[in-house]
């Protein structure tokens, strides 16, 4: 790295409230301007560089432009960061991969639909190598501190690989199971404390995907316990991407 | 000093007295289940007010050790770059934790025990120093998870100050230590008189025929009885349903396991040393340097926390390391309960 590291913000499709997170930190992104130049962010300012030494990209890619652009960023950065769940897991724009290509092409463009060709959604790490990934739907702005923090001390990120649980035992919830309210924070990586859903009476629905090695079998077994379906569980892990794609495998 | 007796309506006038001096935290209503008004939902807190006490709670997630460790503490403080400067953060101030059950007194004589052994842990002990406990008797079970009974924790003989027998209108209120006297000269009662001994009394029967064994040998065999079920097939079959979510330890009163790790500023000018509660139970918990984790089996992490809640505790502290509280079972969402565990290895030779 430079004396001074070299940050970039891109974003693919994504409704782009994570680079809103980072905005979120307001004053205590100052002493990180102080230790880095920000080369380019589209929410907060102009410019470009051909060498970045960290990027930070949010979105999924849904066609064919974002695949080549994620090359190219690849290919100029030196530390690729996949910023929220729609970069690290796909997110909820992976919903349209269960429906008929066609059918959501004309849902949203109507007849212009031949003008806006789209893939199936995928992740960053689909494509190229990722290597720091910051979970959720939006991100932890203390996460993002956290993970600047370490890249700018050269040290690396450790990301949480225990389930929301942990945190949600922590705070000293009673468990939303105990009141018939299935939650996925069991297999759930977790890192979003101190606002985790549970602790507002939310369930967990999987926005940072599933920790490392999750019983998937337990699950499924624990939710049919309930009165659960397959379809119900299944329905249940969909809406983010990367907890389906685990699951339907093992289905 | 000769038990007392504090009538119930003088109770928040107490509690009033004791938060005038110490900090005081005790179990209050957290929620009310809607479909079901009769389940309630208990929590131990820092008393908001006398009048939220809630001294006929039944069973809380977290127990009473949160107020001695706190789930994330904060260990040293240091500067970064030249000039270090570590320092210990030892933060203590008094602590009354009133209303504690049997079975907390007993995990946190545990705690004490753990927290002693090989290097002193100067955090945990100093808080523990300055915190006085009030103990409230059980007169019948809590509920169908607990087994207290079993794991010899329901006779509690020390590790309280002051001990309350709840007796319809009043507490019977006895002394066991200075400090406990100190805490009740703040109280309005009165010297318990024949009948309010006749009364405790009728309350230690009542409480010998309500609660039953529910291991079905006893708890001196536990060890060698874990021994011979090693190799058993009774642990892949249990784990098939563990999710691996550590919700078992991070209830459990005598867990005592943490991992540290270090917060630095954003601007990296000075950081902390924290440590939270860690739990046997997830992936990296045996994960060492280098990527070798020695635990990776689902199943012989649920029998790790099996037999260290029942045999190696004891050997390292010479206390069991479970009380029978049933936090863990309750706290589970796939129902795995550490009290069926015990009983379904009965068997094992
Ligand atoms: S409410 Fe959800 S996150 Fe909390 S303990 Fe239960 S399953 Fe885990
Ligand atoms: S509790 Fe679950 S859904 Fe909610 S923010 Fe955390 S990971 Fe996302
Ligand atoms: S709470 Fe239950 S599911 Fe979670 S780790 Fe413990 S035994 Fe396994
Ligand atoms: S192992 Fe379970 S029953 Fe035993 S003390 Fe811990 S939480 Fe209570
Ligand atoms: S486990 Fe036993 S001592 Fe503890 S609260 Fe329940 S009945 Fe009381």
């Amino acid at each position: 790295m430079a004396d001074k590291p070299t940050l970039a913000f891109f974003s693919l499709a994504c409704c782009e409230g994570c680079q809103l997170q980072v905005l979120a930190c307001e004053e205590k992104l100052l002493p990180i301007l102080e230790k880095a130049d920000i080369v380019r962010f589209r929410e907060a300012s102009d410019g470009d560089a051909d060498h970045y030494d960290v990027t930070f990209v949010e979105g999924s890619i849904v066609t064919a432009h974002d695949l080549e652009r994620i090359k190219e960023i690849r290919a100029k950065t030196d530390t690729l960061v996949a910023l929220g769940a729609c970069a690290t897991i796909a997110g909820v724009n992976a919903v349209k991969n269960f429906q008929d290509p066609d059918d959501v092409a004309a849902y949203v463009y109507g007849d212009k639909k031949e003008w806006f060709p789209h893939i199936a959604a995928r992740p960053l790490k689909a494509e190229v190598p990722v290597d720091v990934e910051i979970h959720g739907c939006p991100i932890n702005s203390d996460e993002f501190l956290e993970v600047v923090t370490c890249l700018l001390m050269g040290k690396p990120y450790r990301q949480p690989n225990y389930p929301v649980c942990v945190d949600c035992k922590l705070a000293g919830n009673v468990c939303l199971w105990n009141k018939g309210i299935p939650c996925l924070g069991v297999v759930t990586r977790a890192g979003c404390a101190p606002l985790m859903c549970p602790s507002a009476g939310h369930k967990c629905i999987g926005c940072r995907g599933l920790v490392d090695n999750p019983n998937t079998q337990a699950a499924k077994d624990v939710m049919a316990e309930f009165g659960l379906t397959v379809d119900d569980v299944l329905r249940e892990f969909r809406l983010f991407q990367g907890i389906y794609d685990e699951v339907a495998k093992e289905a | 000093m000769l038990p007392q007796v504090l009538k119930t309506s003088d109770l928040g006038a107490w509690v009033e007295a004791l938060m005038a001096e110490s900090r005081v935290a005790a179990p209050v209503l957290k929620e009310t289940n809607v479909s079901d008004p009769t389940d309630l939902k208990f929590g131990w807190q820092y008393v908001p007010d006398p009048a939220d006490v809630r001294l006929d709670y039944t069973v809380t997630v977290l127990g009473p050790k949160k107020f001695l460790w706190p789930p994330r503490q904060k260990l040293v403080r240091y500067n970064l770059g030249a000039g270090a400067e570590p320092e210990a953060i030892i933060d203590h101030e008094p602590h009354v934790l009133l209303g504690v059950h049997p079975c907390d007194i007993t995990a946190i004589a545990t705690l004490d025990a753990a927290f002693a052994k090989d290097v002193p842990d100067p955090h945990y002990l100093a808080r523990r120093s300055d915190t006085a406990i009030i103990g409230l008797d059980c007169g019948a079970p809590c509920d169908e998870s607990s087994f207290c009974l079993d794991m010899g924790s329901l006779y509690p003989e020390s590790g309280f100050d002051v001990m309350l027998t709840p007796l319809g209108d009043a507490y019977f209120v006895e002394v066991a230590t200075q400090l406990g006297e100190a805490l009740v000269e703040a109280a309005v009662v009165r010297p318990a008189t024949k009948q309010d001994m006749e009364a405790h009394q009728a309350f230690a029967e009542e409480k010998r025929s309500d609660f039953h064994y529910k291991l079905p040998y006893e708890l001196k065999y536990l060890p060698e009885i874990l021994d011979a079920s090693y190799d058993s097939l009774v642990w892949e079959a249990i784990a098939r349903q563990c999710f691996s979510c550590g919700s078992c330890n991070i209830a459990c009163p005598t867990c005592y396991c943490f991992d540290v790790y270090d917060e630095v500023e954003v601007d990296l000018s000075k950081g902390c040393r924290v440590r939270r509660y860690d739990s046997c139970q997830l992936d990296p918990f045996a994960e060492v340097a280098g990527g070798e984790n020695f635990r990776q089996e689902r199943a012989s992490r649920l029998r790790h926390r099996m037999f260290r809640k029942g045999k190696y505790i004891l050997e390292q502290t010479g206390r069991v390391g479970c009380v029978g509280c049933g936090r863990c079972e309750r706290a589970c969402v796939a129902g795995i309960s550490i009290k069926d565990t015990y009983v379904q290895i009965a068997g094992s030779r």
